[in-house]
């Protein structure tokens, strides 16, 4: 009985990581066939595989740009968000003054806001100061965006280094730029690390802000590439597919290497 | 002397050094006020203005009353909701359930764990596309399943139907999301104390008495955490709706993010007054309404406690 019982709360189990994965698992062995393959069955797996379809995405449909793009205003808005947010974090977690918890306070609350509060602006400002359909506009937004979370996710962590170890390292004569870079920074690296790969696969994936603030092809990051590409070739379901695992690989492999930091840092906000 | 010396360390770490203080924050400061209070203020100051390419004009409260008598506008305001509500609803419940199936010591709980963890890192356009194909009327497996089931009566155009379009959205958004949630409770209930499950088992108490007198209450605060988490999401909810469906059919899953940026930047009225009016108003009602959740939570725990 208990063996029936726990066979069939493992057949459930089962049933539903099908139903979880499944897609991806789906787009996958669409990725590698051609859409006349496709429409010939739906579901059949890739025989032969078409590898040469990825290479056909990334040099004649442009996805080599889009990934290009994607990869520096990700890459250099992760790097400007750890050092300016964990310098923030370690300030607001290591100096006792007032208005301390005020700007905490402010800061963080900005996690709650929709995003068109902003957005219209953004568009007015960033066109304004020539920012407008830049990379270098895109980057600094995204810095802005995931500022509040950074610094959530690090302050909390910065607040339970112990401050012994900072008066220790005050009497060794360390100035306070040095506690931060030489003291707090390194013991915090993995706090660091999982605000790292959060905040770089959330900007992986952002398209809202990147939609509004980016209209020209050469600027274009992934997901607009594959929203310009759906638009251009609706029927093509094989490309398609092709072009969505270029934008998954990354994150997938990130998952695979980091998942328990990548989890941590997903669902830091939700545990109490 | 000893106890002075010490005072003074202390004073040195954790004391005012404005000029330190100002450097470490400064940067993100500047951030701040440029890409988000500036942005925001100025909506604001938009949402009374006809704010044309060239020129802006003071129309008073004009765009607040145009918008009560906006018709689409509310139709959206109405979806958003209705996705808000239902989701934390259906996405927490079925999690929870997952949960404690994964608590009962399964093999390869780890695996399961990180497998339906996948979909909530994926992109909402990657996530988009593909549930159109699911959806799709000739080949979608939806629709393949239900005629090989002899059900081809109700194989339908999911996102075409206005009767079914913004519940599959819902769908869509809670197959993302079971995965996360099931996450954060997996790790609250190993989290409980041990003796009080066990004691609750030696009192006989069946699964259902234990899930509801002893496990949801021990759960609350994460619960309840999980609910405000999922129900802001979907008040911002866009990129989905955008890869998908447009807001289309009839309307039936416009959301108040995609009517903002179809009046900015679609519409050719070319004025970002009206938009930012929506944008206001929407951010004036998710603040109030997050505000009253959390507010509605604390003052129930304190009944209780």
């Amino acid at each position: 009985m208990a063996a029936a019982k726990r066979a069939a709360l493992l057949l459930v189990l089962c049933l539903y990581t099908a139903f979880a994965a499944g897609p991806f698992v789906w787009a996958a062995m669409l990725s590698l066939r051609t859409t006349t393959e496709i429409h010939r069955n739906h579901f059949a797996p890739p025989n032969p595989a078409h590898w040469d379809k990825f290479a056909e995405a990334w040099f004649t449909s442009n996805y080599a740009v889009y990934f290009t793009n994607s990869t520096q205003v990700v890459v250099s808005a992760v790097v400007i968000l750890t050092v300016v947010g964990s310098m923030a974090a370690h300030c607001l977690a290591r100096y006792r003054f007032r208005l301390n918890r005020v700007i905490y306070f402010v800061l963080f609350s900005t996690i709650i806001f929709p995003p068109q509060i902003t957005i219209i602006s953004l568009f007015q400002i960033l066109v304004q100061y020539g920012l407008y359909n830049s990379k270098l506009g895109l980057t600094l937004v995204y810095v802005a965006i995931q500022l509040p979370l950074t610094i959530y996710i690090l302050e909390s962590f910065f607040a339970r280094i112990p401050s012994d170890l900072f008066d220790a390292a005050r009497i060794d004569g360390y100035s306070d730029w040095e506690i931060f870079w030489r003291v707090s920074l390194p013991i915090a690296l993995p706090a660091v690390a999982t605000t790292v790969i959060l905040n770089f696969i959330l900007l992986w994936n952002e398209f809202l802000y990147a939609v509004v603030l980016i209209t020209e092809e050469a600027n274009r990051t992934l997901p607009l590439g594959i929203q310009r590409f759906i638009g251009d070739t609706q029927e093509d379901v094989g490309m398609i597919a092709t072009g969505l695992m270029i934008a998954i690989i990354p994150v997938v492999v990130i998952y695979a290497f980091f998942s328990e930091r990548l989890i941590q840092g997903m669902t830091a906000g939700a545990v109490k | 002397m000893p106890a002075g010396h010490q005072e003074t360390s202390r004073a040195g770490a954790l004391g005012k050094p404005w000029g330190t203080i100002g450097a470490f924050l400064l940067p993100s400061l500047l951030i701040y006020a440029a890409f988000t209070a500036y942005p925001a203020v100025r909506t604001i100051w938009n949402s009374f203005h006809r704010v044309l390419p060239r020129s802006d004009e003071a129309v008073g409260l004009a765009n607040y009353a145009e918008l009560m008598r906006d018709d689409i506008f509310w139709r959206s305001v109405r979806n958003t909701i209705t996705w808000a509500c239902m989701s934390p609803l259906i996405e927490v419940s079925v999690a929870l359930l997952l949960a404690l199936a994964l608590y009962a010591k399964v093999p390869g709980a780890r695996f399961f764990r990180i497998a339906w963890f996948t979909p909530v890192l994926m992109s909402y356009v990657v996530v988009g596309i593909l549930w159109l194909w699911i959806y799709n009327f000739d080949w979608g497996p939806v629709n393949v399943a239900l005629r090989a089931l002899g059900l081809a009566s109700w194989a339908r155009a999911w996102l075409g139907d206005p009767k079914t379009a913004l519940a599959s959205l819902i769908f869509v958004t809670s197959w993302m999301w079971v995965g996360f949630n099931m996450v954060v409770l997996l790790a609250a209930l190993h989290s409980l104390p041990r003796e009080v499950l066990e004691a609750a088992e030696l009192d006989n108490c069946g699964w259902g008495g234990k899930l509801v007198y002893v496990i949801l209450p021990l759960l609350r605060a994460t619960l309840l955490n999980l609910v405000v988490l999922s129900f802001i999401g979907k008040m911002k909810i866009f990129d989905l709706v955008w890869i998908t469906t447009k807001g289309n059919p009839l309307w039936a899953t416009e959301t108040v993010s995609t009517y903002v940026y179809k009046r900015a930047f679609e519409w050719t009225t070319f004025d970002l007054g009206y938009p930012s009016t929506i944008a206001a108003l929407w951010f004036v009602i998710v603040l109030a309404a997050v505000l009253t959740l959390t507010w509605l939570f604390r003052l129930r725990e304190k009944l209780e406690y």
